[in-house]
């Protein structure tokens, strides 16, 4: 994959430098299918960003202009977020948990709870929801869906 | 007139206008508890305010609740205030 990066570095210099930062994302994309077959964990993805950075051959280093941004969200990283914060929370039992069950009906909570599950992912994703559409979302897929549509992840 | 879980239908408006109130003061009181600078009085705060919000979960009588509520409210300013006064 190394190499591949490389190539793509070393094929985007003779394009004019504008399109370089596109270039940039064109890798990151190839070499998200690449990487499909390790588990996508917000880990993995926060570290591939950081080794791309690291590429070797400094002179191509110099002329691929990296920008600093948060890995892009997919639908399955939302949904791994999403469930990993509801199976830290010490309420729900975390056998029971699946994305579609009703906080209210399936996992017993109240709308207490749903508040501050809420409160959770807004820290989580880091974006505030406001009260009228938080109250609606009873269930960890209507979260996902809810959070996609309001950063337009590619459905 | 409680904060349960029975389904809202079986809410009268007024009822269901209170328990929205109620569940914006809560969100409110922990967007606030979050700005406290240290961790262990967040925590402290956190748990407070939840105990205080399930303790009175299931008070049916209207007087209280309306008195429990601007007891929130007013634990809220002063929330806030220490705060304002805690930043300058």
């Amino acid at each position: 994959m190394a190499s591949r990066v490389l190539l793509q570095c070393v094929r985007s210099l003779g394009r004019p430098s504008l399109r370089l930062s596109s270039a940039n994302l064109a890798v990151r994309a190839a070499a998200a299918p690449a990487a499909a077959h390790r588990p996508l964990s917000f880990a993995a993805d926060s570290r591939r960003p950081r080794w791309l950075g690291r590429s070797p051959i400094p002179s191509v280093g110099v002329l691929c202009r990296q920008y600093g941004d948060l890995p892009p969200l997919t639908l399955e990283t939302i949904k791994d977020r999403v469930m990993y914060v509801l199976k830290l929370y010490d309420k729900i039992n975390p056998e029971k948990l699946q994305t579609s069950s009703h906080f209210m009906k399936d996992l017993g909570l109240d709308s207490l709870d749903q508040v501050e599950i809420i409160m959770a992912m807004e820290d989580e994703f880091g974006f505030e929801i406001p009260d009228a559409e938080a109250e609606k979302l009873m269930s960890p897929a209507e979260i996902v869906q809810y959070i996609a549509d309001k950063k337009d992840v590619y459905e | 007139m409680t904060i349960s879980r029975l389904p809202t239908a079986a809410l009268s408006l007024k009822q269901f206008l209170q328990r929205q109130r109620i569940l914006g003061i809560y969100r409110n009181m922990l967007k606030t508890i979050r700005q406290v600078p240290s961790e262990g009085d967040r925590k402290y705060l956190r748990d407070w305010a939840r105990d205080e919000f399930k303790r009175n979960k299931s008070a049916t009588n209207p007087d209280a609740i309306r008195m429990m509520v601007s007891q929130a409210n007013n634990h809220l300013e002063e929330l806030q205030k220490s705060l304002a006064l805690a930043r300058s």
